[in-house]
């Protein structure tokens, strides 16, 4: 089943580079326009101090419309870098996420098997919800890394040019953010980790609980199922909280570092102004501009890394996913044979041979008796339940590998390039019928209408007129809406829409009366007339008995 | 808006408390927000305009620079607290909301609920639920206290600057904010909610796709279904960009409304001060809250693009709470002493079949009985048991237990589809019966004969996967049955339940149920001669006329 498999420590990094550097330009182009847009607030707090100036001192400074205009105008110039490099980001988070989830999807169509993140739930939480939880990571930790490195700096000049006690004030508060962001990173990951864990599981609990529920409730235990989801939902809640809490904790010990940073400056910079202080600046006392510049430039300094902070969390976020995405790659799964695409038929007769077959089931190696099959045969599989039957029919529709052996298929060996034209051939009737969540003509004809002679042959005249909408009624996924037999049905008639050369039917008259059972039979019978070969995996005496071959499988 | 009223009063219902005292929180950190800045502004300028008089001694310095300080630490820890309290109280609204809904999909009527699709499911109780955290913490709470703020504002920069500056910074926020919200909702609506169907697409066909992928494959029909699932996150791409440069625009409105405000306050305030009608450091109040308020218009843009998603989910979700339902029944107590459940003149049809399934049935069962139904596939034989179960509701006549409605869970039917979760084998068996023990796990599956294919894969803790997977399908049938007969009904209900079975399997399952549950009234759809051999009584159901009890 589920195979571990050992997560290197680093695996979930390199994952995050790889799925990064996959619009590392635009990124870095987007990251260059954010920090430019960050260093335009230096003229634009300029401009406000020099206005304030003029109105204090009367002169060296600029008009309060000039300095009102200015404002405005490079208020609109920065609006429209980040909007540019919004927009870019936008771009380059969605590509990235978008390609991952084409190539989980490429892959899980023709695997078998659970995944390693787990089922259907859990893997549909992986491809949606936690892929877009990279997407704050993808966007945001590039852009505020190179303000981080940008911004600080310039300021930190612009600080020791204007005071020397103002630039000692931002040189010891800076590094102090990034020191303690590097502590609160591992708690906040391994945290996070725990969440994108419950998210998967929790949607794994679900899907399968709800597909399940009319039967659930009848049997009395929906209070209980409630219960557990509650318990379920409400761990998860904690698990989301507890992120949480770590990501405000910090980002409030560093809003309270800016905080303090941004009084120390604004009271240095009130005293000096006042002459109370003499010391702090380099001989003359700061001038009324210097005073408000640096204060408008405080926040600003703190801002940085505040941003970098924050994306701190969404990088933990980003590489709890990443890890998941790297197990899951890791991942050896089994693949069925060819792609399960359309494909022309393979020219020839539909003969089937094969010699030496062996599959692996779990510990157990499964060998079957050497045959050759003619067009038309009709042969039976027959052995007690579990002996392997399944698994051969599995095998000749290509849906699993062989161990060793080959399955010749009208002549030519099953292999990847001859699997979907071989599968052009079939008609499959798996034991459990599954209805995808489209009209019951959908899931008979693959888009064909149905014609009322199809429906007569496999017995569903008057199942189909009693349903709600007829053919384009939605079923359950397994078939809610329909009883064992009719759904079982259906299935024959979908093997018969596909008008086969080969039927591949496991059980097909397990779960039916006498009387459906004979229609069922009936209705593979008159296919074997048309010259279909019938291969039926059965217990059923009274289909054995109308075949030409038993195969028997041994376990 | 009204029907995200709806939802946010229903989210405040059970977090009452909790939600306001955010919100007071909330408030408070914006108007702490524009006071800091505001004071810090005239302190600075205040205290130059001071220097340069030579006044500097007499100027206050302690308690405005004691106020910034107290300003700056409070803000910061009341946006701590506000944070915590809101957030925590969402999620345990959405947690309820999740819980609420699921009862209220578990509570659906019978026929609806076996069509219920476990993706489609999973995407209101997930999906919609999560898009619905938006409501109160990007829309209604961020919403109100930017307005008290605004309101406060106007107050405030009015008495302390001049009204000229108060009501321009005011009308150009609050003017300029409701037009950006406004005109961006109007836009973003549609595709935000074009991307999260999309996205609900994406997850229902991929889980599709995932669980048919065999089938699909076999048909050549897994290249087309690929193409599909690939279709959905197109067009949810599409959408999504779409939404972005709308919030994007929004917020390019937002951020010039903003850069609008201040500008005019430094304006006027700062003309003003020329003319020396106010001081350059009431100036300074004015422009520096106009900055600080920003902070009011933020949070607006995420909602615009939310909104549509926000919408949609809210109407999905009202929808299952506001269907007519069932009550969830659970397991009810033991009958005491011998059960009876009677048939009495029962008729049943389908609307949209014209020919009742039943008509005119009479049928009793007692403790200790076994009765075997039999007739033809489609005659009726699983709605006699749904009928039984309490499942669905006669047209016509009465189907009683002790003269008593039946009531699920005394009343046990073992269906024809394996209905088996992933998880544990006891997990599976403890649906029925929470509190059973291990041995008692145990004897129900040596009465089901499955004892050794149990201890084969691992015993009590082996895993199945989805629906059950791991088990052939003989294997998944005595499974159910077992958990039937670890929840002890009165009624046991079986639906040919030894199908798939070989000849002795099959046999030994029935003298095990028996054994395990002597006291049992047991109804069974038959087809099986193995099946009919056991029973003590045969009701053959023959189609479309009344059923005659032979009995």
């Amino acid at each position: 089943m589920t195979k571990k498999t050992k997560k290197t420590p680093s695996a979930d990094k390199r994952m995050l580079a790889v799925l990064l550097s996959r619009e590392g330009r635009a990124i870095r182009r987007a990251s260059w326009l954010s920090a430019l847009s960050a260093v335009l607030w230096l003229p634009q707090a300029a401009l406000v101090a020099a206005g304030f100036s003029q109105l204090l001192i009367g002169s060296g400074g600029v008009s309060i419309t000039a300095a009102a205009l200015g404002f405005l105008g490079f208020a609109i110039v920065r609006l429209a870098l980040t909007t540019l490099s919004e927009g870019m980001l936008f771009h380059a988070g969605q590509s990235i996420v978008t390609q991952t989830r084409h190539d989980i999807l490429q892959r899980e169509a023709v695997s078998l098997g659970p995944s390693g993140v787990g089922g259907p739930g859990a893997l549909a939480a992986l491809v949606g919800e936690k892929l877009d939880a990279l997407l704050p990571y993808l966007t945001r930790y590039a852009p505020a890394m190179m303000r981080v490195k940008a911004v600080p700096l310039i300021i930190l000049a612009l600080a020791f040019w204007q005071s020397w006690a103002v630039g000692v004030v931002f040189l010891v508060a800076g590094p102090v953010i990034p020191l303690f962001m590097a502590l609160v990173g591992y708690a906040a990951k391994e945290a996070s980790e725990r969440q994108m864990k419950e998210i998967g599981s929790l949607g794994d609990l679900l899907v399968d609980r709800l597909a399940a529920l009319s039967d659930i409730r009848l049997l009395g235990a929906a209070p209980r199922l409630i219960d557990q989801f509650e318990t379920a939902a409400d761990d998860l809640r904690g698990r989301t909280m507890s992120v949480l809490r770590i990501a405000f904790l910090s980002s409030t010990v560093l809003e309270l570092f800016a905080a303090l940073g941004v009084a120390m400056v604004a009271v240095w910079v009130g005293f000096s102004l006042l002459g109370e202080l003499s010391w702090g600046s380099y001989g003359s006392p700061i001038s009324p501009w210097g005073g408000i510049f640096l204060l408008l430039l405080a926040p600003e300094y703190f801002q940085p890394l505040r941003d970098i902070s924050a994306a701190w969390h969404d990088k933990a976020a980003a590489l709890a996913v990443a890890g998941e995405l790297a197990e899951w790659e890791a991942q050896e799964a089994d693949t069925m044979v060819g792609t399960g695409a359309d494909a022309a038929p393979l020219p020839g007769p539909a003969t089937l041979a094969w010699q030496g077959l062996v599959a692996q089931r779990g510990a157990r190696r499964i060998s079957y008796p050497d045959a050759s099959i003619e067009p038309g045969a009709k042969i039976a599989l027959t052995g007690p339940s579990g002996a392997g039957k399944t698994t051969l029919l599995r095998l000749l529709a290509g849906l699993e590998r062989p161990a060793s052996g080959t399955i010749l298929v009208a002549g030519q060996p099953l292999s990847d390039a001859s699997a979907d034209p071989w599968r052009a051939h079939l008609g499959w009737m798996p034991q459990a019928p599954m209805f995808l969540a489209r009209s019951l003509r959908h899931n008979v004809g693959f888009g064909a209408d149905l014609t009322p002679a199809l429906l007569k042959d496999a017995a569903l005249t008057e199942v189909v007129a009693a349903l709600p909408k007829g053919d384009l009624t939605l079923l359950g996924e397994t078939g809610g809406g329909l009883s064992g037999g009719e759904a079982r049905r259906v299935m024959l008639a979908r093997a018969m829409a596909a008008q086969p050369d080969v039927i591949l039917a496991d059980e097909p008259t397990a779960d039916l009366d006498r009387a459906t059972a004979d229609l069922v039979t009936e209705g593979l019978f008159n296919l074997a007339d048309q010259g279909a070969t019938l291969i039926l995996a059965t217990h059923d005496p009274a289909l054995i008995a109308r075949m030409d071959h038993v195969i028997e499988v041994t376990p | 808006m009204t029907r995200l009223w709806r939802i946010f009063k229903l989210m405040m219902a059970g977090e009452r408390t909790a939600l306001l005292r955010g919100l007071a929180l909330a408030t408070l950190v914006l108007i702490m927000g524009g006071a800091l800045l505001g004071l810090s502004g005239w302190f600075i300028v205040a205290a130059s305009a001071a220097g340069l008089a030579g006044v500097g001694a007499v100027f206050d310095v302690f308690r405005p620079s004691a106020m910034v300080r107290f300003l700056a630490i409070g803000r910061t820890a009341t946006r701590y607290g506000e944070r915590l309290l809101t957030h925590d109280a969402t999620l345990r609204a959405l947690t309820k909301l999740r819980v609420a809904l699921l009862s209220g999909l578990a509570a659906r009527s019978y026929d609806r609920l076996i069509r219920l699709r476990g993706a489609q499911a999973l995407n209101r109780i997930v999906a919609d639920v999560d898009a619905l955290d938006g409501v109160p913490l990007r829309l209604f709470i961020p919403l109100i206290a930017g307005a008290v703020t605004q309101v406060l504002a106007l107050i405030m920069l009015s008495w302390l600057v001049t009204p000229a500056v108060g009501i321009t910074v005011f009308l150009i926020y609050v003017l300029g904010g409701a037009g950006a919200l406004f005109w961006g909702i109007t836009r973003a609506r549609v595709p935000s909610r074009q991307a999260e169907s999309a996205a609900q697409a994406f997850r229902t066909r991929f889980i599709d796709l995932v669980t048919g992928r065999q089938d699909l494959a076999v048909y050549g029909q897994l290249g087309l279904e690929k193409a599909r699932v690939s279709d959905a996150e197109v067009r949810r791409q599409e959408a999504a960009t779409r939404t972005d440069r709308i919030e994007r625009q929004a917020g390019v409105v937002l951020m010039i409304v903003s850069a609008l405000a201040a500008t005019a306050a430094l304006w006027i305030g700062g003309t003003l001060a020329e003319t020396g009608d106010i001081t350059p450091a009431r100036a300074a109040i004015g422009f520096f809250t106009a900055l600080a308020l920003m902070e009011t218009l933020a949070p607006l843009r995420r909602a615009i693009a939310e909104i549509g998603r926000m919408l949609g989910a809210a109407r999905r979700v009202e929808e299952v709470m506001g269907t007519e339902n069932t009550p969830v029944a659970g397991q009810a107590e033991k009958l005491s002493g011998p059960v009876a459940l009677t048939f009495r003149d029962v008729s049943f049809a389908r609307e949209a079949r014209a020919r009742p399934i039943l008509e005119a049935f009479d049928l009793s069962v007692a403790s200790g009985d076994w009765i075997a139904l039999t007739g033809p596939s489609g005659v009726g034989k699983s709605t006699v048991l749904l009928l039984a179960a309490g499942a669905i509701a006669p047209s016509a006549g009465a189907v009683t237990l002790n003269d008593e409605p039946v009531q699920s869970g005394r009343v046990i039917l073992a269906g024809q589809r394996a209905a088996l979760i992933q998880g544990t084998v006891a997990e599976n068996l403890r649906l029925a019966a929470p509190e059973a023990e291990d041995a008692d796990l145990w004897a129900a599956l040596e009465a089901a004969c499955l004892k050794e294919v149990v201890t084969a894969k691992g015993g009590l803790e082996a895993m199945l996967g989805p629906r059950g997977a791991g088990l052939s399908g003989g294997e998944a049938r005595r499974l159910v049955l077992a958990r039937a007969i670890l929840a002890e009904p009165d009624v046991l209900l079986l639906d040919e339940p030894t199908e798939g079975l070989d000849h002795a399997t099959a046999s030994k399952v029935l003298a095990g149920i028996r054994a395990a549950l002597p006291d049992s009234a047991v109804l069974m759809a038959a087809h099986r001669a193995e099946e009919q051999g056991a029973a003590d009584r045969i009701v053959a159901l023959s189609p479309r006329k009344p059923a005659k009890s032979h009995g």
